[in-house]
């Protein structure tokens, strides 16, 4: 009978061992990638067909569900600024002087022309309370070791359903992305390099997002300047702010 | 000879007669409203169309592709030159840049959602073309860059009053947002409700929040005569200038390519009906004639009438009667269709639903045109041949013997 328990214990380790390394990657990942606070200042290039254009914003955030972005260039959109609060977001419109609140799906629209969506842009929730799922295995991408997982969502209100999701083995960032709807149609992928060390933290700090379901549309994302763990005042996160 | 004996037949039973031409009467009558209403119905919508979209319509041939999307980004990036080059064309009379783009329009502090569809065009082309400043309801015409003319239907939803100002919320080309400030100046009234939803501001207003400087969507091209549409666009496409663009005619485009056969269907369907159904009274009377007069026929035969005589007679019998029926009958309906074409008939919600591209009132107007009076009492004699002609020839192949037999 011991024998029989303890060969059953043996054949179930290894599927014991791999929900520990998803949630312990899945752990590590959101301990680089999510923050208390954080500051940066940011150029975000949109190519379409043989269109390109250059924004650049000063980006704050603070937790999963606030953030505050201010757009430096180009001229057009200079002084546009996005307050994101929970399920919400208000735009500020200097040409016009109004707040414009935008919710429930429109969060999930482009952000000014990108393939970023503004919850794509101004949220950073944590994937261990969003997704489960499993390692699929071992891979070397660019060179890199990397785990390849799936990760189906958890809860509802997620913008992708499910990721396929390759993670480097070194600095426990997500090199590549696959985004999947819940049709199985791909949306989007997403990579991100250029990764450095801020007080311990690894941090990538240049995004290539693809449109998949629109051709010939990519947006790259270069982080100029960024802070982690920066004292935020209130009053950045505040219609005060968005409308001074 | 034959006339005389003809309408003296045609007396002969005058209950009859005057049965059949009633009968034709009422079908002509009832042709002509229906061909009225259906001249109101789509002649003024064609021709509001027409002068919307341009005789004849210049855009990049990605944005024809995917029209439905309105995609801005396939523009055509700086129209001057393609403007030049087509007023060079033998027969055009206008270009005009155009951009139409969709944005939400409020007054006040928070940016509603009330959905608006802002055309962005050369002031020329409203007074012009769109005939604008006729159809005013308050107000006046635009004169610069900060001033819009906004659609009855959208100012009534956005609660607006003229001098208010009123932000747009657009998209650029790429995406981005794109509001704007235009201080409302007049109140337009379009005749449905979408067409009332419509902002119209100048063009160098809508590259700004287009982000298009310079550019244009569509290019509208005008003659003389929207009939002359084809001609211009033959001859447009021959310009080496606009290789790569889509140039079609106002009818070569949805959704006029195809009511334009539609209309055409639908007028031969309703002449078909109104002559088969008057056709059979006329073939009723006609025949009970034939029957009736058999005997005095065959006499008329011995006496040395010929086949081709005894079909005249019987023919000019159901014309005399069918043209004293369709005369009055054209006259009945010209009257019917002048009531439409003075009172109209309030079609209410329904054309709401349908597409910008047709601009239709809610209120339809008849149409009374010498065309139709006169293609009304040349139905009315064609059924006059379709009910007289079967038993003419029935009557011809009559022998004298037999009819005279038939006497007895």
């Amino acid at each position: 009978m011991l024998r029989y328990l303890l060969a059953l214990f043996v054949a179930l380790l290894p599927f014991t061992a791999r929900a520990a390394t998803l949630d312990e990657i899945l752990s590590k990942v959101d301990t680089n990638m999510t923050y208390d606070t954080r500051e940066t200042v940011l150029k975000m290039t949109v190519t379409k067909g043989d269109r390109v254009k250059v924004y650049r914003m000063h980006s704050y955030g603070r937790g999963a569900d606030e953030a505050a972005v201010e757009y430096l260039e180009p001229a057009r959109d200079k002084g546009t600024k996005m307050l994101k609060n929970a399920s919400d977001l208000w735009m500020w419109l200097p040409a016009v002087e109004k707040t414009q609140k935008i919710s429930g799906h429109m969060l999930r629209q482009s952000m000014m022309g990108s393939d970023m969506s503004y919850e794509d842009m101004m949220q950073a929730s944590a994937w261990r309370k969003q997704y489960g799922g499993t390692v699929v295995g071992e891979e070397t991408l660019d060179g890199r070791k990397v785990w390849k997982l799936e990760l189906k969502a958890t809860t509802p209100d997620v913008s992708y359903p499910r990721r396929l999701v390759w993670v480097d083995q070194a600095t426990y960032i997500p090199l590549k992305q696959e985004l999947y709807a819940l049709s199985g149609m791909m949306l989007k992928s997403w990579i991100m390099s250029d990764v450095k060390d801020f007080g311990g933290r690894q941090f990538p700090t240049r995004m290539v997002i693809e449109d998949k379901v629109q051709a010939g549309s990519r947006t790259e994302l270069v982080f100029e300047e960024l802070k982690f763990a920066v004292p935020l005042q209130d009053e950045v996160f505040s219609m005060r702010w968005l409308e001074r | 000879m034959l006339l005389s004996m003809a309408l003296r037949n045609a007396l002969r039973n005058r209950r009859r007669s005057l049965l059949t031409a009633s009968m034709v009467m009422l079908g002509v009558a009832c042709l002509t409203v229906a061909m009225c209403w259906i001249e109101g119905l789509f002649g003024s919508t064609i021709n509001t169309a027409a002068n919307l979209a341009g005789h004849v319509r210049v855009v990049d041939a990605d944005y024809a592709r995917r029209e439905q999307l309105n995609p801005l980004h396939e523009n055509i990036p700086d129209s001057a030159p393609l403007e030049a080059a087509l007023r060079a064309v033998p027969g055009v009379e206008a270009v005009y840049p155009r951009i139409t783009m969709g944005v939400t329009a409020t007054v006040g502090d928070e940016i509603g959602e009330e959905f608006g569809l802002v055309q962005g065009a050369p002031i020329a082309f409203f007074e012009g073309p769109l005939g604008v400043p006729g159809r005013l309801a308050s107000g006046r015409m635009l004169q610069n860059d900060d001033e819009a003319v906004i659609g009855k239907k959208l100012v009534e939803r956005i609660g607006a009053r003229l001098g208010d100002d009123v932000v747009l919320l657009g998209q650029t080309q790429d995406g981005s947002m794109s509001p704007a400030k235009v201080k409302l100046v007049g109140i337009v009234d379009l005749g449905n409700a979408l067409q009332n939803r419509q902002i119209f501001l100048t063009i160098e207003r809508v590259r700004y929040m287009a982000d298009i400087p310079g550019g244009a969507v569509e290019l509208a091209v005008y003659g003389a005569d929207r009939d002359e549409g084809q001609a211009l666009a033959a001859l447009a496409k021959g310009l080496p200038e606009l290789e790569g663009k889509d140039v079609k005619s106002w009818d070569q485009r949805p959704p006029f390519d195809n009511i334009m056969g539609l209309l055409s269907t639908v007028k031969g369907v309703a002449g078909f009906v109104m002559v088969f159904i008057t056709g059979l009274g006329v073939l009723n009377t006609m025949l009970m004639s034939v029957l009736e007069r058999t005997a005095e026929i065959g006499v008329m035969r011995a006496m040395g009438l010929r086949r081709v005589q005894v079909i005249q007679l019987f023919v000019f019998e159901a014309l005399g009667i069918s043209a004293v029926g369709g005369v009055l009958g054209a006259v009945l309906g010209g009257l019917g269709g002048l009531w439409l074409q003075v009172r109209g008939v309030n079609l209410g919600t329904i054309v709401d639903k349908l597409p910008a591209t047709v601009p239709m009132n809610s209120t339809v107007y008849g149409q009374v045109t010498p065309e139709i009076l006169l293609s009304a009492v040349l139905l009315g004699l064609t059924m006059a041949i379709v009910g007289g002609v079967v038993p003419a020839f029935r009557a011809s192949r009559i022998e004298p013997v037999e009819a005279m037999r038939h006497r007895r």
